[in-house]
């Protein structure tokens, strides 16, 4: 059960910061970023490299890797996001997966399609305890992800800049008037995304390997996330995310957590298969869409009048 | 328009056509033959999700299902069933419709991207399930062994034959879209995706007309699926894939939205591109990727798109459409001026309430109208007069109370149905499409007289009559609202001439009741002094009129009767004159304690 | 009608090994994609094989990409099969992308030249399909036979990917198993995008068997064992041959592989035979890294095709037929056709010491299908 908690504790946190970057191009932009995986992807490959030219741990990596995201993310702004922002919302969308197919594509060019190894966090140990097995990788995730959780809501609330990104990302037509660059708002916020992406990308990768088609999982997964969570909300996002974490993680062990539920419900053993709970995450995305579109946190829908 | 496609645009929609057919007679080895049969295929999936996503206007990611979809029923039962194309073909598309209808139900109420997100969900579900279900659908593998088609016996085979087959469904899908979206029913779709609102206010079900496109949709999905499954001869889950709406999607995008020839030329240019880019090698994707968002920033309408706006606009012969149904019934509108008007109140409203998170905006209000009267609203910005409009019109429900039109309870029925018992509605930021002339914007709101419907679409002849008699009736309406020259398009006009133009719209609907919001605004004096003559006019035709407005001198000289709202409650009522006087009025738009208004 | 054609295609012949003459070999194989990996393996050993094997012709192995469509196979036959002077064409190893070329190779009579595994493709009656790889219906047998008969296994649990790949292995593993009087006590489909394996192991567990079998690929096989070790559960490991793919076999430690064997096609490693240290050392030359059983048995299959055209038989119709007919001394095996196209009835299985990512050979089962 412990084993149970930290696994999906670890893997939350690392959806959490891939769900939080999302969040935070939607509310600037109003559009869904679908490169957003890709942007993970890019993070866990980074990692790869500069971790092949510095041996060392990854969270003494981590700097580097944010700002060489961030370059990144300002890149996806400029191709895909800039030269559209007047056309209709579903052009960021095809653009976003453009830009992902890019991505996707220029990785497996340079890289090839073998997966990588990236550094890991802090080291490969684990200690036990009893019959679980808590590696100090999994630590290390929760707590980093935990600070850059935490580090993301103080520059959002207490910090003038964070202000304005908000700001700008809720009525951006005052906020013009108001004198401030909106522009250059939005591609902050494209580039703050891209680097928390990236950091995801490195956890994750440390744990389960870099490979260049790793992104559409995780856009999809962020997108799940978020509309659980509350659509525009980020505390909502991270609840979202170990949602869904919960889902991959504890639903299918639910069988040899508990055998009596083995015996009493006809054919467990298929409900509760891996893909039978991604199904079920699906189907409750779908639950929730239908019957609190707003999600868990988000505000309620208006009506156009 | 109607019957007057300009001689340019023939010569185009010729060139174009033989341009198709000279195709696979030009590139005819059999590899291009093959990749001309999969671009017919993909341009009937496409064909049909430009209904939902083009034409409705809304982001649905379900097209890849409907084709996948079909691409198994057919490989089911062709293969476990020897079953021939004259019986899978049919179910192919009957089950896809099964399920566009199955997921229609619960998921088209949701706004944008919600709706986006719930198709992309439901078809992540069933690629899931299609890939576990390995006994029904071969899993991951796929069911292979798709034979050719076969139809009654005789079978289609690989080449010019089955290309034969493809391209002819696609004649026959792009002629049966032609047919549904060239007429009135494709110009109050036009009006839907522009602007809901707008649509409902004018007898529209907007739900009704998006699940009918929908399920358009999901049949032609579901042709293509199964012409896909005998082309490649396997029906495998990469067809319900989220790859396969991309590609639909990609090809909807680059060609057109909604016009025919952009169907096609997006599916023939996707699914030729990556042949043509092959020499990059292993880059050609990333290159197929630049150039599409290229295409976005610089022809978001496509390329068909583009190619309509360099040839030069048709010119339209609407004299003639409209003679051609002189006399018919529905061309006039209805003289009411034997109705006189009477005390008796035609529209009642009893002590509705409303809220809105904690804020009453609502509270208690009752007012009556009467035929023939011109009821003023005024009441400080907030006050509740557009909720009050809202709650009438059907567009929000209030919480408690009832509203009776001509003594029938109207409370909480939908927008479009109030619309069409009699209630219309001017709107505060002149809601015109633009892009549609001044003809169609009025003309459309005669759909439900003329009981538009998509089996009326289906049978309406090359001069769709129901279109002339809604142009007939439309222009005698503009002309008597002093509009001329009503092939304009809206989006320049000026302000008073818009105005005039959404007054002629709401007189279309044959009201008893007309509720305007600000029509005085952006008007100058002279502009202010027709239209109120104009009012004054509609009125003495028995309709009732309410009018909310902020300019007294406007209102003093045209209002029969005022009422003032302040803070969602009536805080006076009564002749003009009085109203100006009240105290209790005067604090609301000025605050405690101020001289009285000058009365003019 | 035959009797001309013969004469005119020995004639076509007698003036192709006169001429040094150009023949075609269409490589048509993902190499980018899912896929890529394998796809890639394929097209370098196709590659490998042309440089070594075709003397005094000259062969134009033109390479298509598939990318990850059904169609992709059918339609890059579809291009280049019409041309005359091709001879063979290399397929891709995805069963799914076979499938539909299947009809096509028959239409333009072109021997298909794959590594792929899937027991259906040979399945459909067709002449032209080559097989140059043990299916599946060979190797898990091997794989079955190993745990029950050598090491003595009864209960068994069985984690596949939810493929075409882990889905047929599966099925083909429990009917063998049943058949060798064990049972299966668990078996999970994992999603290719799964990361945390903690569920499937703990059920796995839960199930109490004395072995695991594996059916999955690369990444997602990698991860499990990863995590699998990290768990301790003392539960012994036969994987299926995705494990000893060195970009497989890479991403763990040596530790992480003790006592973890494989079964596989053919043992690749230096010492064995001269040809075989030819093929290591030269794909590293050209392509860098160490061959996989892909590039192996991909290269033995095109060598074989090479040798029918460098002894006359220059025209596809030629060549299927010596395909058909002719027994092939590769570098990993002795080829020979059952009647189906399935050349390779050979399996091995290989087992990790702990001490290095390579595995030692440990049992070889010839021509293993016919026993059974």
């Amino acid at each position: 059960m412990l084993q149970l908690t930290i696994n999906t504790l670890a893997l939350g946190a690392a959806y959490a910061l891939v769900a939080m970057g999302f969040v935070l191009i939607l509310n600037a932009t109003n559009a869904v970023n679908f490169a957003h995986g890709a942007l993970v992807m890019l993070g866990s490959y980074i990692a790869f490299t500069i971790g092949s030219l510095l041996p060392v741990v990854g969270l003494l990596l981590l700097p580097l890797l944010l700002i060489a995201a961030a370059i990144v993310g300002l890149l996806l702004y400029f191709i895909a996001y800039l030269p559209l922002k007047d056309k209709p919302v579903t052009s960021v969308f095809i653009s976003t997966i453009s830009a992902g197919v890019i991505f996707e594509n220029a990785v497996l060019l340079i890289y090839g399609p073998e997966p990588r190894i990236t550094p890991p966090v802090i080291g490969t140990s684990a200690f036990k305890i009893g019959d679980t097995v808590i590696s100090e990788q999994s630590l290390a995730v929760i707590a980093a992800a935990a600070v850059l959780i935490v580090g993301q809501q103080l520059l959002f609330t207490r910090t003038r800049l964070g202000k304005q990104l908000r700001a700008a990302a809720q009525d951006p037509d005052i906020a013009a008037a108001c004198g401030m660059n909106v522009g250059l708002m939005v591609a902050l916020t494209f580039a703050i995304a891209a680097a928390l992406a990236a950091a995801a990308g490195m956890f994750l990768s440390a744990t389960y390997y870099a490979s260049p088609t790793d992104g559409a999982n995780y856009t999809m997964k962020a997108y799940i996330a978020v509309t659980i969570g509350g659509w525009g909300s980020i505390p909502g996002a991270v609840i979202g995310a170990l949602l869904v974490a919960l889902f991959e993680v504890v639903i299918p062990s639910l069988p040899a957590l508990f055998p009596a539920l083995m015996q009493a419900v006809p054919h467990a053993a298929d409900l509760f298969t891996m893909t039978a709970s991604t199904i079920a995450l699906f189907i409750a995305f779908l639950i929730v869409l239908l019957f609190r579109p707003q999600g868990l946190f988000g505000e309620t829908i208006k009506r156009r009048a | 328009m109607v019957g007057a496609i300009s001689f340019r645009r023939i010569s185009m929609m010729a060139a174009g056509i033989a341009a198709l057919v000279a195709w696979p007679f030009v590139f005819s080895t059999p590899f291009d033959l093959r990749m001309y049969g999969i671009a017919g295929i993909f341009a009937i999936m496409v064909l049909g999700y430009q209904f939902i996503f083009g034409h409705a206007g809304a982001l649905a990611l379900s097209q890849g299902a409907f084709f996948g979809l079909g691409a198994y029923v057919t490989g089911l039962m062709a293969v476990n069933w020897g079953a021939e194309f004259a019986i899978t073909f049919p179910m192919s598309i009957v089950l896809a419709v099964a399920l566009a209808a199955l997921i229609a139900l619960p998921v088209l109420r949701l706004s944008s991207h919600y709706f986006a997100l719930a198709t992309l969900g439901i078809g992540q579900v069933i690629a899931l399930i299609a890939i576990e279900w390995v006994s029904l659908t071969g899993g991951a593998n796929g069911l292979a062994g798709v034979p050719l088609p076969s139809i009654f016996g005789f079978t289609v085979a690989r080449g010019w034959p089955l290309l034969i087959l493809i391209w002819g469904f696609v004649a026959i899908g792009a002629l049966l879209s032609w047919q549904i979206m060239r007429g009135f029913y494709g110009k109050a779709c036009h009006v839907m995706r522009e602007d809901e609102v707008v649509a409902r206010s004018l007898g529209i079900d907007i739900d009704r007309m998006r699940f009918t496109m929908l399920l358009l949709s999901g049949a032609y999905g579901g042709a293509a699926g199964a012409l896909y499954a005998h082309a490649i001869r396997i029906a495998s889950p990469e067809a319900l894939e989220f790859k396969t709406m991309l590609a639909c999607l990609t090809m909807v995008v680059v060609g057109g939205r909604t016009r025919i020839g952009g169907a096609i030329l997006g599916a023939i240019l996707i699914v030729h591109l990556p042949e043509w880019f092959r020499f990059f090698d292993r880059a050609y994707l990333i290159f197929n990727s630049a150039i599409l968002i290229a295409l976005l920033a610089v022809a978001p309408e496509g390329i068909a798109g583009v190619i309509a706006r360099l040839l030069p606009r048709p010119p339209s012969s609407h004299a003639k459409v409209i003679e051609s149904v002189r006399g018919e019934e529905g061309t006039l509108p209805e003289r009411r001026g034997l109705l006189l008007p009477s005390v008796t109140p035609i529209l009642e409203v009893r002590n509705i309430v409303k809220t809105f998170g904690g804020v009453r905006a609502l509270d208690d209000i009752s007012i009556k109208l009467r035929r023939g009267a011109i009821t003023a609203v005024i009441g400080p910005n907030g006050s509740g007069k557009t909720t009050l409009v809202n709650c009438i019109t059907g567009v929000d429900t209030p919480d408690s109370g009832r509203i009776l039109l001509a003594d029938v309870d109207i409370t909480g029925i939908r927008a479009h149905d109030v619309s069409s018992r009699g209630i219309a509605r001017t709107f505060q930021n002149l809601r015109l499409i633009d892009d549609l002339s001044i003809l169609d914007n009025v003309a459309v709101a005669r759909f439900r007289a003329e009981h538009v419907t998509l089996r009326q679409a289906l049978g309406s002849s090359i001069q769709d009559k129901a279109q002339a008699r809604a142009y007939a009736h439309a222009q005698h309406l503009l002309h008597r609202l002093g509009v001329e020259d009503v092939d304009r398009l809206c989006g320049s006009l000026p302000y008073g001439v818009k105005r005039r133009v959404e007054i002629a719209r709401a007189l279309a609907l044959d009201p008893m009741v007309i509720l305007l919001d600000e029509p005085a605004a952006g008007l100058n004096e002279s502009e202010q002094n027709d239209l109120a003559g104009r009012l004054q006019d509609i009125a003495a035709d028995g309709i009732a009129l309410l009018i909310i407005d902020h300019n007294m001198p406007f209102l003093q000289s045209l209002a029969t009767y005022m009422i003032c709202i302040d803070h969602g409650r009536l805080i006076a009522e009564g002749r003009p004159r009085e109203i100006y006087q009240n105290p209790a009025v005067l604090e609301a738009y000025l605050g405690p304690r101020s001289a009285p208004l000058a009365a003019e | 009608m035959r009797a001309s054609l013969a004469s005119i295609s020995l004639l076509a012949a007698l003036c192709g090994a006169a001429n040094a003459q150009t023949v075609k070999l269409p490589i048509i194989v993902p190499i980018t994609g899912p896929i890529a990996l394998e796809g890639t393996s394929q097209r370098n050993g196709a590659l490998l094989a042309i440089a070594h094997g075709a003397q005094s012709l000259k062969v134009e192995g033109e390479v298509l990409d598939t990318a990850g469509a059904p169609e992709g196979g059918a339609n890059a036959l579809e291009r280049s099969a019409g041309n005359k002077s091709v001879v063979a064409a290399v397929a891709p190893m995805f069963g799914t992308q076979v499938l539909p070329m299947i009809p096509l190779a028959n239409e333009y009579k072109v021997p298909l030249i794959t590594t792929a595994g899937t027991g259906a493709i040979t399945e459909k009656g067709s002449r032209y399909v080559y097989r140059f790889f043990p299916s599946d219906i060979v190797t898990k047998l091997a794989q079955a036979k190993y745990v029950t008969e050598v090491m003595g296994k009864k209960r068994a649990a069985i984690l596949y990917n939810a493929t075409a790949y882990g889905q047929s292995g599966h099925q083909h593993l429990t009917d063998y198993l049943k058949a060798q009087g064990a049972e299966v006590v668990y078996a999970d489909a994992i999603e290719l995008s799964t990361k945390d394996m903690t569920p499937v192991l703990a059920k796995a567990k839960a199930a109490n068997p004395d072995i695991i079998l594996l059916q999955m690929h690369t990444a997602s096989m990698a991860l499990l064992l990863k995590q699998l070790a990290q768990a301790n559960l003392g539960i012994p490991v036969v994987a299926n041959t995705m494990l000893t793919m060195p970009s497989t076999a890479g991403l763990l430690e040596p530790s992480e592989l003790k006592g973890i064997c494989a079964e596989t096609s053919a043992w690749i490693g230096k010492g064995v035979s001269p040809e075989l240290d030819k093929f290591v050392d030269d794909y590293g030359a050209k392509f860098g890294g160490v061959p996989d059983f892909f590039a192996l048995q991909q290269y033995d299959g095109v060598m074989m095709v090479l040798k029918a055209v460098n002894s006359g038989a220059t025209t596809a119709d030629a060549v299927q037929k010596y395909l058909a007919d002719n027994e092939y001394k590769g570098v990993a095996m002795s080829y020979r056709s059952d009647g189906k196209g399935n050349m390779a009835h050979s399996a091995a299985i290989v087992c990790f010491d702990g001490t290095t990512r390579s595995p030692k050979l440990v049992k070889r089962y010839d021509a293993i299908a016919s026993a059974k």
